[in-house]
């Protein structure tokens, strides 16, 4: 009753304020009280369609403006290309400025009204007054829309935190699991004596140091178990002859992310931590980090690539998709947990490989290769196959004669992905078909004639085999063969337009009034996450990563790559990076509800069901795409 | 608003600002050479127990202020005026004023000694002006003795003025209000439909800025322009 008293005080135009900005992060996380001193202070200015709201000329800002209705968009002059560019748009709810505001400077861009716009705002006075007293308030205007992206990965991570129990986070320091001060010992010391020591301290593994206490070798009770079964080495022995020589080691500021990710590619259950002198200092083991949690990474990962059946491979899937849900509780972010689907897809191609060399030789040495989204290590739970295979003709043979021993061999490879579910390709773009089982002379022949005639299929196809790489078998071959492919396109500026002018077809789902663009599918308003989200990231990604010479095929990697390279402003590639990432975090995390309700899974998520904030965000990620594909449209004069 | 209000009284009985005379209250202005870009406007609803003025009575005033072409939401005027003794159940669904919180208003002659000590004189704006002004001007005499004319100017004849276009479907606050697609936070509430009038007001000042209207003489006159033209074409 008190609140409702307190609530009739305040003028009804204030009430109405408040509950308008209510709707709206971060006001939605603000104490009335502080909306009310907001409301208090506030102004309500009306600016007609193209009116100038926020300019350079105004001098330092001093006021902090929110939408009210209407939409403010903000525009920047492009001095290569002599034209304005809308850098970002503002819609109801939303603030504007933030940099300048907080900086105390002038606004950098031009604030314009886009449509008939009322804007609330306060003066410098009644902000500073909010900064200081409204915690949420001070976290946004600080941090930005960024600090929206952690509420929204907060929430992912609580989402899927519901059936862990657990809140160790894997970007934490390594340092921070790590086990200081490890029991160590020097080469010479008898397994007896080491393993007495171990029994003595109660843990797991020793770590063998040389007199400068650098690692190494480790010696784990694993080892000591498969010594004696197998009887390998006498007790007396000196340990340096049973410890595995050259242990991994990772530097103390590593993150646990990092770790894992070791600890499953190379299957390992033990890392060392050294200093900047690689001196020992710490041990991290794989049951540190991931304690609390019922699916682990790493003994999943070594589950699958130590599998004898193709039986145990299948029925291994569904725990990799509560691995998922697992990693997101942990606080991996999109890009750790698709690379995370990425190893562990790939450990087990490796093994079905594996299984079927032991079963049936086809006796030729051979390099798989992963096209796609499995070439861009961007794979999640919903994935088909697209790869192919790169062989040397051995002397003597000719390439049809190898294909002849190669074909079968693929044709049940694939078959047996999809029974593991990797689901075959519509397109037919797997090894058993054999146009993509070539040697290495073929396919940079394929490469030649796919370059240099740029028809309508081979730019559908670009998308595929220009994110290309290798997962089981010898890598030189195709290292040579991408840098060939590389300079090739380097040099080949119509090869780069047309590829350009084909990413630029893709457009961000967004209407020119700034709502979504659905996809027409029945009654249901849908977007595609993948072809009409990601897509425009990665096709405009790529381009210019294959136009500069940026080997990567991941996404992420290749945005990156191209800031330090100086192609992308490093602010702009954080923004992209931000907005993909975000894209992929939804697209995942309605994969895994999908999953949870037994549907099958599609790429497609209705915007309604979104809570506001994620939908805001969402359009922000569409925008940045948008502003990505200006880039591309300036670049290359599309 | 109470704390306000209670302050002020407060200060005038002590006497600090001498008698509470209605003709020490601010003088009202007419309309000359003020900038509208600068000068202080008022943008009053009223609710009443009904439609006749003669003997009808006002229950509520909302008013808010554009100082220098912005909504101040810190000038504001938000009250219920004490009108226990009338039988108002005719329009209480309408207006979604009971009795109680009649009762719970404020003593009829101090707050409109300190409306009017609020709206300082400055020219004031309504949705059909004739019916508010009206009423307050009825109050003001029967309350205050209070006699002297503030400049009205009416929203409903401005709109047409600058939007001569507009298809709005017809000529009431609701129409215009969805015509610009405003969203009125509780409609027939005296301060929420004056805060939707006085946004209202600012679209026409921005159209009229653009036209080279600058003063309040000049917004007067367009306005008395206006109203001719439609009476000499029989609208």
């Amino acid at each position: 009753m008190a609140a409702a008293n307190q609530d009739n005080s305040r003028p009804q135009n204030t009430r109405s304020i408040m509950v308008f900005l209510q709707a709206h992060a971060p006001f939605s996380n603000m104490d009335d009280d502080h909306l009310a001193h907001f409301a208090e202070h506030s102004t309500l200015r009306f600016y007609a369609d193209g009116d100038v709201v926020l300019a350079a000329e105004d001098g330092v800002v001093n006021r902090f403006y929110v939408v009210k209705q209407g939409r403010i968009r903000g525009e920047r002059h492009n001095e290569k290309a002599d034209k304005t560019e809308t850098t970002f748009e503002i819609s109801i709810g939303e603030c504007f400025p933030l940099a300048a505001i907080v900086g105390e400077r002038p606004t950098r861009t031009l604030h314009r009204a886009a449509g008939d716009t009322f804007c609330l705002s306060i003066e410098q006075d009644a902000f500073i007054t909010l900064i200081s007293e409204s915690e949420p308030f001070r976290d946004f205007c600080l941090r930005g829309v960024s600090s929206l992206l952690d509420q929204v990965n907060q929430r992912i991570q609580t989402g899927a935190m519901v059936s862990m129990g657990s809140s160790i986070s894997l970007s934490t320091p390594l340092d921070r699991y790590a086990l200081r001060n490890p029991i160590v010992c020097t080469p010479d010391l008898p397994i007896r004596k080491a393993v007495a020591l171990m029994h003595e301290n109660n843990v797991g593994s020793i770590v063998i140091t040389d007199d400068n206490r650098h690692p190494a070798g480790i010696f784990t009770l694993r080892d000591l178990r498969t010594m004696i079964a197998e009887d390998t080495c006498s007790l007396d022995a000196p340990v340096r002859q049973i410890m595995t020589k050259s242990p991994c080691c990772l530097p103390a500021t590593a993150d646990a992310f990092a770790a894992a990710m070791l600890m499953a590619e190379h299957h390992f259950s033990h890392l060392c931590l050294v200093d900047e002198n690689n001196c020992l200092i710490g041990m991290v083991s794989e049951r540190d980090l991931f304690s609390l949690q019922r699916v682990d990474l790493v003994s999943l990962a070594r589950t699958i690539g130590t599998a004898t059946h193709l039986r145990t491979l299948v029925s291994l899937r569904t725990d990799v998709s509560r691995l998922v849900d697992a990693m997101l509780a942990h606080g991996a972010d999109s890009g750790q947990v698709v690379k995370i689907i990425t190893t562990l897809n790939d450990v087990t191609v490796r093994r079905v490989l594996e299984l079927n060399i032991q079963k049936n030789d086809p006796g030729i040495p051979f390099t798989w290769l992963t096209f796609g989204s499995e070439g861009r290590q961007e794979q999640t739970l919903l994935t088909d196959q697209d790869n192919g295979i790169l062989f040397q003709t051995p002397d003597g043979m000719t390439e049809d004669q190898v294909r002849e021993k190669l074909l079968p061999f693929a044709r049940t490879v694939n078959d047996e992905l999809a029974e593991c579910g990797f689901t075959l390709c519509q397109g037919n773009i797997m090894a058993s078909n054999p146009k993509l089982c070539l040697s290495d002379r073929e396919w940079d022949d394929w490469f030649i004639r796919f370059i240099d005639a740029s028809t309508p299929q081979n730019l559908v196809y670009s998308s595929i085999f220009l994110d290309m790489r290798a997962i089981f078998g010898p890598t030189d071959s195709l290292d040579e063969l991408l840098a060939k492919v590389l300079s090739r396109i380097q040099k080949n500026a119509l090869f780069q337009k047309m590829l350009a002018g084909n990413a630029f077809q893709r457009k961000p789902p967004l209407t020119m009034f700034r709502n979504f663009r659905y996809v027409t599918d029945g009654n249901k308003r849908s977007l595609d996450l993948k072809r009409q989200g990601l897509a425009p990231f990665v096709e405009s990604v790529r381009v210019f990563a294959l136009a500069n010479g940026i080997k990567s095929a991941n996404t992420l990697e290749r945005m990156d790559d191209l800031a330090q390279a100086g192609v992308f402003d490093i602010k702009d590639a954080n923004a992209w990076k931000d907005a993909y990432s975000l894209i992929q975090a939804i697209r995942m995390r309605s994969h895994q509800e999908m999953l949870e309700r037994g549907e099958e899974l599609t790429n497609y998520i209705d915007p309604d069901d979104l809570n506001p904030l994620d939908r805001r965000i969402l359009r922000e990620s569409f925008r940045q795409a948008q502003r990505l594909q200006q880039k591309l449209e300036v670049t290359y004069q599309l | 608003m109470l704390e306000q209000i209670k302050q002020w009284i407060a200060r005038h009985r002590a006497g600090q600002s001498g008698s509470i005379a209605p003709e020490n209250t601010p003088t009202p202005k007419t309309p000359g050479d003020q900038l509208l870009s600068e000068c202080r406007l008022i943008v009053l609803d009223l609710e009443t127990t009904g439609l006749n003025a003669g003997k009808d009575e006002v229950i509520a005033v909302g008013a808010v202020a554009i100082n220098g072409g912005a909504i101040d939401l810190s000038d504001q005027f938000d009250l219920i005026l004490r009108r226990p003794e009338l039988d108002i159940t005719e329009t209480v669904l309408i207006h979604g004023i009971g009795p109680e919180a009649l009762t719970q208003g404020h003593e009829t002659e101090d707050a409109l000694l300190f409306l009017l000590e609020w709206m300082n004189g400055d020219p004031v704006l309504a949705y059909h002006s004739a019916f508010d002004q009206k009423f307050l001007e009825k109050t003001l005499k029967a309350e205050l003795g209070y006699t002297r004319n503030h400049t009205w100017m009416d929203v409903a004849d401005l709109l047409p003025a600058f939007f001569p276009d507009a298809l709005t479907g017809g000529k009431g606050l609701d129409h215009w209000a969805d015509f610009f697609g405003l969203e009125v936070s509780a409609r027939h509430h005296a301060a929420s439909d004056a805060l939707a009038t006085a946004e209202l007001t600012l679209i026409a000042l921005n159209r009229a800025n653009k036209s080279g209207l600058k003063t309040l003489k000049q917004l007067h006159d367009k306005l008395r322009y206006h109203r001719r033209l439609q009476s000499i074409h029989g609208v």
